[in-house]
């Protein structure tokens, strides 16, 4: 996600604290080793950041474990946007305005994703677009924001590799998601897909747990 | 399904045996039906006496099978597939399967395995050859995935770049060299390649020089490296490297530094089923497990024809091949009779010894006794041991030889004094007729035990015949006594009999011809080199030869020996005995007037060799 800056600091929230009850259902129970918690790899594509304005134009999820992923849990969706597209957004995605023009509409589309992200905990690239994104979309749809725990490939990658500026010289190590997976051997994927790169984050979180978090350690030591 | 797994399968498309499915409408299906699993370098996949329920397919990284007593059995890396022979059988796995790099794979249930295994033909063929066999196959559908031509050069990359930055002092830089033991460091600007640097450097212009080792290392790196694409052929690479005399070659991909690619990256893939071959004959404690190893010889061979060796590498390694043979041999039969009573050397004669061994060879072998060799006391265990061995070659694909010079027949048992007699008696009083059938004998390298045995009856060779005009001139006669298939006007002689009428023999009118004249300038030389390449670099060296055409021969003997074994090649894949009988017909253009060109340099040769040893007679 290069057009975010990474700069820019955001407000997490305290980890020791029990993240705010979801909506759908409830969430693994915070105790729940890393290794036995059910987990859901979740990437959606919008036309811009601006959640208050932007639309969602694809989702894409699937679930694992720390032994695995299961594709056949796999699950994509185009979403009818109702602002216009931009070409430039077409551009990134990939995707056409008549892909779009016969997509369901959103309120279809969250019918039957949020129950797919129930008793698991989600895994996104940086997980704010998805956070912020799901909580406007369901606020319109349902009348209230969800909320649910989710833990970011991202951050664990700028955990492990940040640095005070006092210690940088030459180009500063990225933490996009191609640019992270390449540190652990991952192969290139095409990217801004929402399914392809809900899975190349997946296999990114398995290969983080192999080399920097403790599978036993309770998951609440880990989302957000 | 969603289209939207399609990269996924398309990976798998790029790939045998998923290639035969592309078309297969529950293609989709299954790969929806696929597990992925990221393995860290060391982790077990599959362990021994484990139940595998899954075919895997290594999308990046590499794994390694070793088998139970932990030997490397194979080294599977990007785009291959693993785990079918248990399925197969039906559960457990016999190997270890381990990742041995950072390792993505993709876990395709058995279920699917089997399905396809028994609805489509391509896909089970392909689990039913072995790995030697599939490229026997692909080489007769002259698609050989083998060959250097058609080998991106990411496969052959064995580890991530070792790089440094160019500010780096020279003993930082070396100290990462020999930490990672590699024998080239790429060196980065800003993640830039800028240059290379390598163990000749360091050498060359810092020890050689008296430099100071704290210059920055980019005042001693190679500037502006040629690299290559990570997703060019690896022909490519020996191209560049071959034009710019070099045996480092960066590659890059997207820009990025990929990794480097050495010669010796290249030499091992070339050989690689050569080595497991030689490594498996050591593992064998009897005959029948030797004899087992022994049908892989050919695909062997296959496999080196197909990636584009060259005769000297294919004539080695088929050496190779047989001399571990011999070896392994020797020490069965060490170990049934005892320790040998006295020392002795194991002769290896003619084309092994020479390293030009091919693949229809039968075994041509002989025994040096230590001078205080009792015929009553140590005669029957050397009868014994040369029994034991030659048969046992008999049974590995080497037959018995015809002409009876084996060290199986008595009087090729001799004492170091008793064989230097013998090569007295041959080297003067030299009858052409009498020397006809012993030329074999002037090609010999000791293979096992005291292998000072055979230097000193080598050496002794090589002094003495330089000496005997008489000798030479009688070993000319005898190489110009096999001419070469040519008539008037240039046109093909064919000498076949029966159903092989349309042919000619290759090996004794093509390659034995020019082995005779080449020993017989050896030995005039007093060079002790067997092999006939390297006799022909020393007969170019001497300059006893006009100009250029010692050249000529080292072009026509790799010619010959070329349509030699690429004939032989395709009769292996056909499924028929290798032979030397080649139809002119069978050829392409191209190959025959090469041929011609070849053959006509050699009658040229033979009459020049009449000419340097002019003798009585005929």
């Amino acid at each position: 996600m290069a057009w975010f800056s990474n700069t820019e600091k955001f407000q997490y929230l305290n980890r020791s604290e029990q993240p705010k009850p979801w909506l759908p259902t409830e969430g693994p129970a915070a105790d729940t080793p890393l290794a036995e918690c059910p987990l859901v790899a979740l990437d959606i594509e919008t036309t811009g950041l601006d959640f208050d304005n932007d639309d969602i134009v694809s989702v894409g999820l699937v679930d694992f474990t720390l032994s695995g992923i299961q594709l056949n849990s796999s699950r994509y969706w185009l979403t009818k946007p109702k602002s216009h597209l931009s070409s430039e957004s077409v551009a990134i995605h990939e995707i056409t305005h008549s892909d779009l023009a016969k997509a369901p509409p959103l309120h279809t589309v969250m019918d039957e994703l949020l129950p797919l992200l129930a008793g698991k905990v989600v895994v996104a690239h940086f997980h704010h677009i998805e956070r912020l994104f799901l909580a406007r979309a369901s606020e319109r749809v349902f009348g209230s924001p969800t909320y649910f725990p989710m833990i970011d490939t991202m951050d664990i990658e700028q955990q492990k590799f940040y640095r005070p500026w006092w210690q940088r010289f030459g180009r500063r190590t990225s933490v996009r998601l191609e640019a992270s997976r390449l540190r652990y051997s991952l192969p290139r994927y095409r990217a801004h897909h929402a399914l392809m790169d809900a899975i190349a984050c997946a296999e990114l979180f398995q290969a983080q747990v192999a080399y920097h978090l403790d599978p036993q350690a309770p998951i609440s030591d880990y989302w957000l | 399904m969603d289209t939207e797994l399609i990269e996924i399968r398309d990976t798998l498309c790029e790939y045998e045996p998923f290639s035969y499915l592309q078309e297969d409408s529950q293609l989709n299906d299954m790969v929806r039906d696929i597990e992925i699993q990221y393995l860290r370098k060391g982790q077990v996949v599959i362990a021994p006496d484990e139940r595998n329920t899954a075919l895997f397919f290594i999308r990046s990284g590499a794994v390694e099978s070793r088998n139970k007593d932990g030997k490397l059995s194979h080294r599977m890396q990007e785009g291959e597939v693993f785990g079918y022979s248990s399925l197969l059988r039906g559960g457990r796995s016999t190997l270890s399967m381990m990742a041995v790099e950072d390792t993505l794979v993709y876990c395709i249930p058995s279920r699917w395995f089997l399905h396809y295994y028994n609805e489509v033909d391509a896909f089970s063929d392909f689990f039913e050859l072995s790995r030697e066999a599939r490229l026997k196959a692909a080489m007769a559908s002259q698609a050989s995935d083998l060959s250097l031509m058609t080998c991106p050069i990411h496969t052959l990359l064995r580890r991530p770049p070792i790089t440094a930055e160019q500010h780096v002092d020279i003993l930082t830089a070396a100290n990462i060299m020999s930490q990672e033991r590699v024998s080239s460091l790429l060196i980065t600007a800003d993640d830039k390649l800028v240059g290379v640097l390598t163990d000749r450097d360091l050498r060359n212009r810092v020890v050689a020089k008296g430099l100071d080792y704290h210059h920055p290392v980019h005042t001693i790196m190679t500037p502006d490296p040629i690299t290559i694409d990570a997703g060019d052929y690896a022909s490519e690479a020996v191209l560049k490297m071959m034009s710019a005399n070099i045996h480092h070659l960066p590659v890059l991909r997207d820009g990025q530094v990929a990794g480097v690619l050495s010669t010796g990256d290249l030499v091992q893939r070339e050989s690689n089923s050569s080595v497991f071959l030689i490594s498996d004959i050591h593992k064998q404690y009897d005959v029948a497990g030797l004899q087992r190893i022994s049908k892989r010889v050919p695909q062997a061979f296959v496999q080196l024809v197909s990636a584009d060796a060259n005769t000297q590498m294919i004539g080695n390694a088929m050496s190779h091949i047989g001399v571990a043979f011999t070896r392994r041999l020797l020490e069965l039969a060490e170990q049934e009779l005892g320790p040998a009573p006295i020392p002795y050397c194991f002769l290896a004669l003619g084309s092994q010894a020479r390293e030009e061994q091919t693949i229809n060879t039968d075994q041509d072998n002989a025994l040096i006794l230590h001078n205080s060799y009792d015929k009553a006391k140590h005669g029957e265990y050397f009868a014994k041991l040369s029994e034991f061995v030659c048969k046992g070659l008999d049974e590995c694909g080497y037959p018995l030889c015809t002409g009876e010079f084996m060290a199986m027949t008595p009087k090729w048992r001799l004492t170091l004094k008793e064989w230097q007699a013998l090569f007295n008696q041959w080297m003067n009083e030299p009858r052409a007729e009498a020397l006809l059938h012993v030329s074999i004998f002037f090609d010999i390298r000791g293979i096992y035990g005291d292998l000072t045995l055979a230097k000193q009856l080598h050496g002794y060779i090589c002094r003495q015949a330089q000496q005997q005009k008489g000798f030479l001139s009688a070993l000319a006669r005898n190489a110009n006594k096999r001419t070469p298939p040519l008539g008037f006007f240039r046109q093909f002689v064919l000498d076949g009999e029966g159903k092989q009428m349309r042919t000619f023999n290759l090996k004794s009118r093509g390659i034995a011809p020019i082995i005779d004249l080449v020993r017989v300038h050896s030995l005039g030389l007093g060079s002790s080199k067997l092999n006939s390449f390297e006799r022909l670099a020393d007969i170019e060296a001497a300059e006893i030869l006009p100009k250029g055409r010692a050249r000529d021969l080292i072009l026509a003997l790799e010619m010959i020996g070329m349509v030699r074994i690429r004939h032989q090649a395709e009769q292996l894949a056909a499924g028929e005995e290798p032979d030397n009988k080649v139809d002119p017909e069978s050829l392409s253009e191209f190959e025959r007037r090469h041929l011609r060109d070849a053959f006509v340099i050699v009658a040229r040769q033979q009459d020049f060799l009449k000419y340097r040893y002019p003798g009585k007679g005929n």
